[in-house]
C-alpha cells in the first residue's frame, strides 16, 4: 500500500478514536492535519485524476470529511459545518460513478436541509431538495426535515416539535433543538395577532415554558408591549400600533408624476 | 478524438473553401445526421465541427456558429450526455465573450443554463446566470428561451413575483409554433401563480392545442380554487407520473399550504364564527391532533394577513370579523396602479422594439450620432409639448 494512505489511515484513526472519546481540541487539531494530508491526494476532487489508488483514496477522503461534519455538529458550529459539508458534497455528486454509495449519505443531506431551515434559508433548501432522487425523498432522514419545512409553512407548529421525539439520526437533536426556539419566536408573533388574550397557563403551554417565571422573563425580554394582568396575557397594545389612517401622499405625488411623464412620451 | 473520416475529409480541403461555405457544410451534415436520428455520428460530427471552430475568428461566422453550437448540445442532450460537454460550453462561452461575440454568448448561454437545469443544479445556473454578461437581446428565440429558464430558477428560489413576470413574458413573445415551449411556459406559469395565491382564468387552459397538455394543471388548479385537500391530495396522485416527468412535483408538494390557505378563506367568508374542531374536519388535516394543528395554522394566516380573524382559545373557535369596505381602504388605488404601469411598460417595450438593431459594421460612429439625435428628438419633443401648453 502507498505510504502515504497508511499515514492518512493511520492518522484518522486516532481522529476517531479522538471523536469517540468527545475529545475536541484534539478533534479538531487532527482534522486540519488531515486536510492538508488529502491535498497531496490527487484523484480527489477537483482534480479527479485516475491514479491506481483512486477509489482508496476518494472513499477514505469521504469518510474523513464525513466525519468532520459529524464533528461540526457535535461542536454545535454551524460555519464549520457549512465548509466541511461543501467539501463533502462533491463526493456524493460527482464521485458516484467511482466508488459505492455511502451508508451515511442520506443522514448528512437530511442534516444539511435541517440546518438550512434553521438559518431560514428556504431558497437555499428547496434548491437542495431539487438535487435529490424521487428514492432519496423516500428515505427517512430526509423525508423528516421536507415535511418539517412543509409543517413550519403551514404553521402546524406543534408537529414541528413533536418532530424531535422521532428524529432520525442522533445528530438531528442539536438542529431539533435550534428550531424548537425559532417555533416559540414564530408562535409568539402569531399569538400576538390572532389573540385578543390568553389566560397565563395557556400562554405557558403555547410557547413551551415549564413554569410562568420563564414566560414572565421572555415577556419582558422579548415583548416588553405585552400585558400581564389579572391571570392573562393581553396583547392589546401590540395590535393598536398596526394600522393608521394616513393618506400616502408622497406616494400618489410620485405615480401622479410618473404618470404625467409617461403620457407625455405617448402623446 | 472523435473525428471520423467523414469531417477528416472535409477538412482537407478547408485551405481553398471559405470558412463559411465549410462551417455550413458541417451545419447540413448536423442537420441531415439529426433527421436520419444517427444521432452518435451526429455527435462526431458536431465535436468536430467545434474544434474547428474554435480556430477561426470571423465575424461574419458567428450566426452559422451559434446554430451549429445549439446543434452540438441538441446531439449530446438526446443521447443523454449533456454534462460532458460542459466544460467545453464553458470554454466557447468564454471565446465568445472575448470575440464580442453577442449571439454566440446569448446561444451559449443558454444552452449552459439548459445544462445546468437538466441536472437540476439550480445553485450552478443562477450563479453562473447573474454573472454572465448581459446585453440586448438580438434573437426573440434565445431570450424566449432566457426568460425561461430565469423563471424556473426564480421559482425553485421561491421568488415568484420575479417567475411570474419571466414565464409570463416568455410564454407571450414565444412564436405560435413553438407549441411544446409555450405548454410548457404555460404550465410553469400556472404553478407559480398558485403558489402566489392567484387562481388562473380558465381561458388559459382552454388555448388552442393545449387542452390536452394542461389538463392535469387545469384539475390541480380546481382543487385549490376550492380549497379541499383531499381533492388536492387524489389529483396529485392521479397525475403523479405527469408531474414527475415534468418535474415540477416539488413544487406540488409546496401547493398544499395554498390550498389550506384557501380553505381556510372561504371558511372565514362564510362563517362568523366557527370551533376549530369544524375547522379542522373541514380541512380535512390528517393528523393526530387536528384541532391543535388547526388552531396554530389558523393564527400563522391571520398574522400573514390571508384571514381577518381572532382567535378565542378558551372556548376554541375561530371569530370572523366583518369584512369591511374594501373601497375606503388602498387596495383598489394600489390595483389600478399596477395595471396603468403594466399598460405603459407595455407600450415603451412595444416602441422599444420597432427599432431597427444599428448596423454592425458602423457601430462606432452611428452610436454617438445616435445619441445625438435622440437628444435632438427629446428637445423637439419638449418645445412641441410647450407649444402645446401654450395653446390651451
Amino acid at each position: 500500500m502507498d505510504p502515504k494512505l497508511t499515514e492518512v489511515s493511520q492518522q484518522f484513526g486516532r481522529f476517531k478514536a479522538a471523536l469517540v472519546r468527545n475529545d475536541f481540541s484534539t478533534c479538531t487539531t487532527l482534522l486540519s492535519q488531515l486536510k492538508v494530508l488529502l491535498t497531496e491526494f490527487n484523484s480527489l476532487p477537483p482534480l479527479f485524476e485516475e491514479t491506481p489508488n483512486a477509489v482508496h483514496e476518494l472513499t477514505l477522503a469521504r469518510d474523513i470529511y464525513e466525519h468532520a461534519v459529524i464533528l461540526s455538529v457535535k461542536m454545535e458550529d454551524q460555519d464549520a459545518f457549512e465548509r466541511d459539508f461543501f467539501q463533502l458534497k462533491p463526493y456524493y455528486t460527482d464521485a458516484g460513478g467511482c466508488i459505492p454509495p455511502s451508508p451515511q449519505e442520506y443522514p448528512i443531506l437530511g442534516l444539511n436541509l435541517l440546518r438550512l431551515l434553521v438559518q431560514n434559508r428556504i431558497a437555499e433548501f428547496h434548491t437542495e431538495l431539487e438535487l435529490l432522487s424521487s428514492a432519496a425523498l423516500e428515505n427517512p432522514c430526509i423525508k423528516h426535515a421536507v415535511e418539517l419545512e412543509q409543517s413550519f409553512m403551514e404553521g402546524a407548529y406543534n408537529r414541528v416539535l413533536s418532530a424531535r421525539q422521532t428524529v432520525p439520526h442522533e445528530t438531528y437533536v442539536y438542529f431539533m433543538d435550534l428550531l424548537a426556539k425559532t417555533v416559540r419566536d414564530e408562535i409568539a408573533g402569531c399569538s400576538e395577532k390572532a389573540y385578543d388574550y390568553l389566560s397565563i397557563s395557556d400562554a405557558r403551554q403555547m410557547l413551551l415554558f415549564s413554569s410562568d417565571q420563564e414566560l414572565a422573563e421572555y415577556i419582558k425580554e422579548e415583548h416588553p408591549e405585552w400585558e400581564i394582568k389579572s391571570g392573562s396575557v393581553y396583547f392589546q397594545k401590540a395590535k393598536e400600533s398596526a394600522p393608521s389612517k394616513e393618506i400616502p401622499s408622497l406616494q400618489l405625488i410620485n405615480q401622479t408624476l410618473s404618470y404625467a411623464r409617461e403620457l407625455e412620451r405617448i402623446v | 478524438m472523435e473525428v471520423d473520416t467523414a469531417s477528416s475529409a472535409n477538412q482537407a480541403p478547408a485551405k481553398h473553401v471559405l470558412p463559411e461555405l465549410e462551417i455550413y457544410c458541417y451545419l447540413l451534415v448536423l442537420l441531415f445526421l439529426s433527421d436520419q436520428k444517427r444521432y452518435n455520428e451526429a455527435k462526431a460530427c458536431s465535436s468536430a465541427s467545434i474544434v474547428r471552430l474554435k480556430t477561426l475568428n470571423r465575424r461574419t461566422l458567428d450566426v452559422l456558429a451559434s446554430r451549429l453550437y445549439f446543434y452540438y448540445s441538441y446531439c449530446y442532450e438526446i443521447t443523454g450526455d449533456l454534462a460532458e460537454i460542459r466544460g467545453n460550453l464553458l470554454a466557447l462561452h468564454r471565446i465568445a465573450t472575448l470575440r464580442h461575440d453577442e449571439l454566440g454568448q446569448e446561444t451559449l448561454l443558454n444552452l449552459l443554463l439548459r445544462n445546468y437545469l437538466h441536472y437540476n443544479l439550480y445553485d450552478q445556473a443562477e450563479k453562473l446566470r447573474s454573472k454572465a454578461p448581459r446585453f440586448e437581446a438580438h434573437s426573440n428565440q434565445q431570450f424566449c428561451r432566457y426568460l425561461f429558464y430565469l423563471g424556473k430558477i426564480r421559482t425553485i428560489q421561491l421568488e415568484y413575483t420575479d417567475a411570474k413576470e419571466a414565464l409570463q413574458q416568455a410564454a407571450r413573445k414565444a412564436p405560435i409554433s413553438a407549441r411544446g415551449f409555450r405548454i410548457q411556459c404555460n404550465k410553469w406559469s400556472v404553478l407559480v401563480r398558485l403558489l402566489l395565491g392567484e387562481i388562473p382564468e380558465r381561458t388559459i387552459f382552454m388555448q388552442k392545442g393545449m387542452e390536452k397538455a394542461l389538463r392535469p394543471y387545469f384539475e390541480l388548479t380546481n382543487a385549490v380554487r376550492i380549497g379541499d385537500l383531499e381533492l388536492f391530495r387524489t389529483v396529485a396522485e392521479k397525475f403523479a407520473t405527469t408531474f414527475n416527468t415534468d418535474r415540477t412535483h416539488n413544487l406540488i408538494v409546496r401547493l398544499r399550504h395554498n390550498v389550506i390557505r384557501t380553505g381556510l378563506r372561504n371558511i372565514s367568508i362564510s362563517y362568523s364564527r366557527i370551533s376549530l374542531e369544524d375547522v379542522a374536519k373541514k380541512l380535512r388535516l390528517d393528523s393526530p391532533n387536528p384541532v391543535a394543528d388547526a388552531e396554530s395554522i389558523v393564527s400563522k394566516a391571520i398574522r400573514d394577513g390571508a384571514i381577518d380573524a381572532t382567535l378565542d382559545h378558551a372556548n376554541r373557535c375561530m371569530v370572523s370579523k366583518e369584512t369591511g369596505d374594501i373601497y375606503s381602504t388602498n387596495e383598489p388605488q394600489m390595483a389600478f396602479n399596477s395595471r396603468i404601469a403594466f399598460c405603459l411598460n407595455m407600450h415603451n417595450e412595444a416602441v422599444r422594439a420597432l427599432r431597427f438593431p444599428p448596423n454592425t459594421h458602423k457601430e462606432k460612429e452611428s452610436a454617438e450620432k445616435r445619441r445625438e439625435r435622440q437628444q435632438q428628438e427629446q428637445e423637439l419633443a419638449k418645445h412641441i409639448a410647450e407649444e402645446e401648453d401654450d395653446d390651451f
